[in-house]
């Protein structure tokens, strides 16, 4: 049986975390720089939609405002971390391993795993402004050794196909969790079909740019929709588009399960 | 029959409480069931609250128990 969600981009948690005041510690950058967050699921005060989707936990749509604009240096656990540049440059200092500092430009991504225990830092150096898409798995295990990879998906050369960014595809990065990140970019009208692994697993579609028709349900800029159950999904987009898939796992998880309950609506038979 | 021990995870930072090892050193013994733990107990690393905590049926990687221990 399938089942699905839409969620429009207006429906998203919306925050704004300023460099000064409260939250001056966590957040870096000049007086007055901020970070304007739209979260797709439940996360931090953000606490009014679904709080999650499979594995994710986070699917949060982030720019950082202003010079030095960022995450201080904070602790994580456990947690598998993506970032995907959209915009501007991230720089990412992270304890994986030995330690390293990275700098991500539109089309690179990461993925860290926080396993064991690690700290990251998350910055925009430079006064244009920094957009990037963080995805937030819950882990195969607890405790995994501290990990830290990270590639360049090339917005010009890959177009008009699903191109696997993370998982077990060639050239993908690895995850240690059932899990894909794949991501489709085009510049002409086509018709595309996704096919999950099996039609157990879900799969979050999240139009960046553009507008994608997905299995009939037409979603604009930032709107997104989850399905489960589904043999393919068919997409058939305008012309310059930009789409990402996250297929995952389904766990059964009380959490999730409740607030569906709770929000029958939401879940569309 | 006992209710088997549960792990936690904090959905602020991915810290994870696990009812067997405890937090001997933030007051909690080996054994402290999650609802023995106080309603205002936060997350050690980060200051998320208990109710922002998720159960999770996890094992450990390779090792990880020992390092939970003595996280």
């Amino acid at each position: 049986m399938t089942k699905s969600f839409v969620l429009r981009s207006g429906e998203r948690g919306h925050d704004v975390i300023y460099s000064d005041g409260s939250a001056s510690s966590y957040v870096a950058g000049h007086p007055g720089s901020f970070i304007a967050r739209e979260s797709s699921f439940n996360f931090h005060q953000y606490q009014g939609g679904r709080p999650g989707f499979g594995t994710i936990r986070v699917f949060g749509d982030e720019v950082f405002n202003g010079a030095g604009c960022g995450y201080n240096m904070h602790p994580h656990h456990n947690f598998i971390i993506c970032a995907f540049v959209l915009e501007g440059e991230l720089t990412h200092i992270n304890t994986a391993g030995r330690g390293m500092v990275d700098q991500l430009r539109q089309g690179d991504y990461y993925v860290f795993s926080a396993g064991s225990g690690g700290k990251h830092c998350e910055l925009s150096i430079s006064p244009e402004n920094m957009n990037a898409i963080y995805l937030w798995l819950m882990p195969g295990q607890l405790y995994l050794p501290p990990s830290y990879h990270r590639a360049h998906f090339d917005i010009r050369t890959r177009r008009n196909r699903i191109v696997q960014l993370v998982g077990d595809a060639d050239g993908a990065l690895p995850v240690a969790q059932d899990l894909r990140v794949s991501r489709l970019v085009t510049d002409r009208a086509g018709r595309f079909t996704y096919t999950p692994r099996t039609p157990e697993h879900g799969v979050y579609v999240f139009v960046v740019d553009g507008g994608a028709t997905v299995n009939e349900v037409a979603l604009a800029r930032r709107d997104s929709m989850g399905i489960t159950g589904a043999g393919a999904l068919a997409l058939d987009v305008p012309d310059s588009s930009d789409v990402f898939f996250v297929e995952t796992a389904m766990l059964d998880d009380a959490r999730i399960r409740a607030w569906e309950k709770a929000h029958g609506a939401d879940l569309i038979d | 029959m006992e209710t088997p021990l549960t792990r936690w995870l904090c959905l602020g930072c991915g810290f994870s409480y696990d009812e067997a090892l405890g937090l001997p050193e933030h007051g909690l013994p080996p054994g402290t069931r999650w609802t023995d733990v106080p309603d205002d107990w936060v997350c050690p690393d980060c200051g998320t609250p208990k109710s922002q905590f998720e159960m999770v049926e996890m094992g450990y990687a390779d090792g990880g128990a020992d390092l939970a221990r003595i996280a």
